[in-house]
């Protein structure tokens, strides 16, 4: 009995493993693997598509694999979502005028750090 | 030079909390409302009959439109609202999402239905195509565009602060 059973998990790990994303080449199942990385799943506050089994999470990356097929590109993939939960679902905020001050913020607080360092008068 | 220092010590890390005070309390939007402007997406779905397709053209005008299921409890919460909305003669439209069609159908036996037209989207393609992250959710849609989406439910309040004004100053006509 026991043998039927680890027979049957067995089975049903490798069936579930197979049917759920289908490629045409590897390329494309490698772009899809970095993009579930750098997409936040909607639903979760922290964590990016691949770490969420959400409902919302799998019919996203069932969207995803979708659009690869129809050859879109990674960009269009990130617009699609970012259009519909916000810019917030990308793990890389977009390099515009609004978000400026997150990718230089910290570089101009060490600069100032190191001109106060270096030019402050030593007592 | 040390003055300059004491000062600056004490300077930037106060603006700094100010300018966060000042971006965190600007928030003027309702938790969960969202007001961006799009269209809804091209669809064609069965009701939840399944007796006849629905597409963009069957939904004219101003409507609301609701995304539940019979295993959303939320749902089942906010629906005596919903009811309540449906008998002032408010025009709206159900998205069925993710559900079983018979579950479906019990439930509003059971509970009323409230909706004028039930669209069945058993795979949540027009609700992902839309950016809904599960239900209930409720669209708020003026000739075929969104023009408010609050993902939650939708009660005395909710209706007060995030729907009424912009029916007000887009001047809609839900009936």
């Amino acid at each position: 009995m026991k043998k039927y059973f680890l027979i049957i998990i067995f089975l049903s790990m490798h069936i579930s493993s197979d049917m759920v994303y289908k490629f045409d080449n590897q390329a494309d199942e490698l772009r899809f693997n970095n993009l579930i990385k750098e997409i936040r799943c909607p639903k979760c506050t922290s964590g990016s598509l691949s770490s969420s089994n959400a409902p919302i999470s799998e019919d996203l990356k069932l969207k995803i694999v979708e659009m690869i097929k129809d050859g879109k590109s990674d960009s269009d993939i990130k617009q699609y979502v970012s259009d519909r939960f916000g810019k917030e679902s990308l793990y890389d905020p977009e390099f515009t005028q609004q978000t400026y001050i997150l990718w230089f913020g910290p570089l101009i607080f060490i600069v100032i750090a190191f001109i106060i360092f270096f030019f402050r008068k030593k007592t | 030079m040390s003055f300059v220092l004491r000062v600056l010590v004490l300077i930037i890390p106060v603006s700094l909390i100010g300018l966060f005070f000042v971006l965190l309390s600007t928030e003027n939007e309702y938790p969960g409302a969202d007001y961006k402007i799009f269209e809804i997406p091209d669809f064609s779905l069965s009701n939840l009959n399944g007796t006849n397709k629905i597409s963009n053209k069957d939904l004219e005008g101003d409507y609301l439109l609701n995304v539940w299921a019979s295993w959303c409890i939320t749902c089942m919460v906010e629906h005596p609202y919903l009811s309540k909305l449906s008998n002032n003669g408010i025009k709206i439209i159900g998205l069925n999402y993710k559900d079983d069609r018979s579950d479906a159908l019990v439930w509003l036996n059971k509970f009323d239905n409230p909706y004028d037209l039930i669209i069945h989207d058993f795979k949540g393609t027009l609700a992902l195509d839309l950016g809904v992250t599960g239900a209930p959710e409720t669209f708020l849609v003026n000739n075929g565009k969104v023009v408010a989406h609050y993902q939650g439910e939708v009660n005395q309040i909710v209706w007060n602060e995030v729907f009424q004004p912009i029916i007000n100053s887009k001047n809609l006509s839900l009936k």
